[in-house]
């Protein structure tokens, strides 16, 4: 509750301008944003863009933000499903050939078999078990951030834990 | 699973988040807080508002202002056809009719069938592409020679007064050939580049690949260097400043500009995400950068000075290029179907309307350079 007030008090804060506020609201939330979209991309470079893109997205805005709702749902909402638009734009493009060529990722992960196991899922699948575990979205909430029935989000989870479970 | 999740460990975290900061606090500096009126208040403004809205609407008087608005598209006063360029140059302009040159006194040429076209280093020739054909055209349309491949597009012309190269894309990959359409090879397998000549350095073709700049020398076919251009999200344009320095790499929200020498990047964060095109000046002392409505001017010495707004439209906007002296700028603008020619220093600007009768087509012609006074 008091987590709520205080994220309340910032994002007014951030509204009239105060760059401490928002400073306070990125180092919140900046590790997950980053976290998740890397999670859904398998892509560092394209995490970095993709949450920097997210918070951009939500400094133009601050000014029509209703202060009633959570600042976290409703920037994590957004960074998923560019992620997950980035990986399927990426499946369109050919970068088979490249692979030899790519220069070493800016970012790299060290993640053991839970990285590897999540890489072998799809990116829908990835992102349904992301925000459902690491940013706690309930089914609904995820059904409704990825204008999903709520019935394909569990048989998404079920179906990537099951996986996931496989792997490990 | 939580745990699981929170533990993968993502080196270089903290430099990506060092990176973005840096972006949003210059983003936030840029930003007009707005004042907001309490609840009650807003609330009591919205229903006279719309009370007032509804009147306006309803009347006589209000629906032919918001027809007289509706039409209101495009500069006013615009020339109805194009009598003159405002600077030295020649354009070359992709319509439905095929690939025109437009000279300066106005006069227009159809070269032929072509989707795209670049100019020669000097200005003398076209290099033009259609769906399996590559062309090298005189000025008056006569065909030089061609180079029949696969899916032919992106021809760029670079070289020397005597010795020139072209690179261009087919199926098969990105490909060079001489100026006088021999010694055509492959240079790289397909995939998802861009390109563009090092000015300075002949037959050095800057290629774009990912998050990776690539210079090789195509005669020798060995690269010189690599440098990173950041995350490879979302690229929408890659070109060389006039001295063969700084790369820039344009992206909806962000200008990047890469020095490969030392291999670092700087940022040109932008408001929103609405780049469209952006192009150093022949100078090399700004970077014009066309939003969806509006064409602003940043200085490559100050990145993070408030940026200079040249024109705003009501349309979105699409075009860009310089004339070749850097005095003038020359926007299309699809809604108004009229080409805009600003000044650099904002002070004048030039309109012409019925762009693509003029150009014989149905969509909105593509301005693909503006080139070379003689």
């Amino acid at each position: 509750m008091r987590a709520d007030r205080d994220e309340r008090a910032r994002v007014r804060g951030a509204q009239r301008g105060s760059v401490s506020d928002l400073e306070a609201l990125f180092r919140t939330h900046w590790p997950r944003a980053f976290r998740a979209a890397y999670l859904v991309t398998h892509d560092a470079g394209a995490a970095e863009d993709i949450a920097q893109e997210s918070f951009l997205a939500a400094i133009r805005a601050l000014d029509r933000f209703d202060r009633r709702r959570p600042f976290g749902p409703w920037l994590h909402r957004i960074v998923v499903n560019r992620a997950i638009d980035w990986t399927r734009a990426r499946k369109l493009r050919s970068e088979v050939e490249l692979i030899d060529s790519m220069p070493a990722t800016e970012v790299t992960a060290a993640g053991g078999e839970t990285f590897t196991a999540l890489a072998r899922l799809s990116p829908e699948h990835r992102a349904v078990i992301v925000m459902r575990y690491l940013l706690e979205f309930t089914p609904g909430e995820i059904a409704d951030a990825l204008d999903l029935p709520r019935g394909t989000v569990n048989s998404r989870l079920r179906r990537g834990l099951d996986a996931l479970g496989d792997e490990l | 699973m939580k745990r699981e999740l929170e533990s993968i460990e993502i080196l270089g975290e903290s430099d990506a988040r060092v990176r973005t900061w840096g972006v949003l606090e210059a983003a936030f500096a840029e930003r007009q807080p707005v004042e907001r009126p309490s609840r009650r208040l807003r609330i009591a403004i919205a229903v006279a508002v719309v009370a007032a809205a509804v009147a306006a609407v309803l009347s006589p008087p209000g629906q032919a202002v918001l027809d007289e608005i509706r039409e209101v598209v495009g500069v006013e006063r615009a020339q109805p056809a194009l009598f003159s360029l405002p600077a030295q140059g020649r354009l070359l302009v992709a319509s439905d009719a095929g690939v025109w040159v437009v000279q300066q006194d106005g006069s227009k040429r159809l070269l032929g069938p072509y989707r795209e076209a670049s100019w020669s280093p000097f200005g003398r020739f076209v290099v033009a592409a259609r769906e399996n054909e590559l062309a090298a055209l005189e000025l008056d349309g006569d065909v030089r020679w061609t180079l029949s491949r696969p899916g032919v597009r992106f021809p760029r012309w670079a070289g020397t007064e005597t010795d020139t190269r072209i690179a261009y894309v087919d199926r098969a990959g990105l490909r060079v050939v001489a100026g006088d359409g021999t010694d055509d090879r492959l240079l790289a397998p397909a995939g998802d580049v861009l390109i563009a000549w090092r000015p300075g350095t002949p037959f050095v073709l800057g290629q774009l690949w990912a998050s990776e700049l690539r210079q090789q020398n195509v005669n020798t076919t060995r690269v010189v260097a690599r440098a990173s251009a950041g995350a490879a999200f979302n690229q929408l344009h890659f070109s060389w400043s006039s001295d063969g320095r700084t790369a820039l790499v344009v992206h909806p929200w962000e200008l990047r500009l890469v020095d490969p020498a030392r291999d670092t990047i700087r940022r040109v964060s932008l408001r929103s995400a609405d780049v469209r095109a952006a192009a150093f000046s022949p100078n090399g002392e700004h970077i014009a950068v066309l939003r969806e409505r509006e064409l602003v001017l940043v200085d490559t010495q100050k990145p993070r000075a408030r940026q200079l707004r040249l024109f705003a439209g009501a349309g979105p906007l699409e075009g860009l290029a310089w004339s070749p002296d850097g005095d003038w700028l020359l926007v299309g603008w699809p809604t108004a179907d009229q080409w805009v020619f600003v000044r650099a220093d904002g002070k004048r600007i030039r309109a012409v309307s019925n762009v693509s009768e003029q150009l014989r087509s149905r969509s909105f012609p593509r301005i693909e350079g503006w080139c070379c006074a003689p």
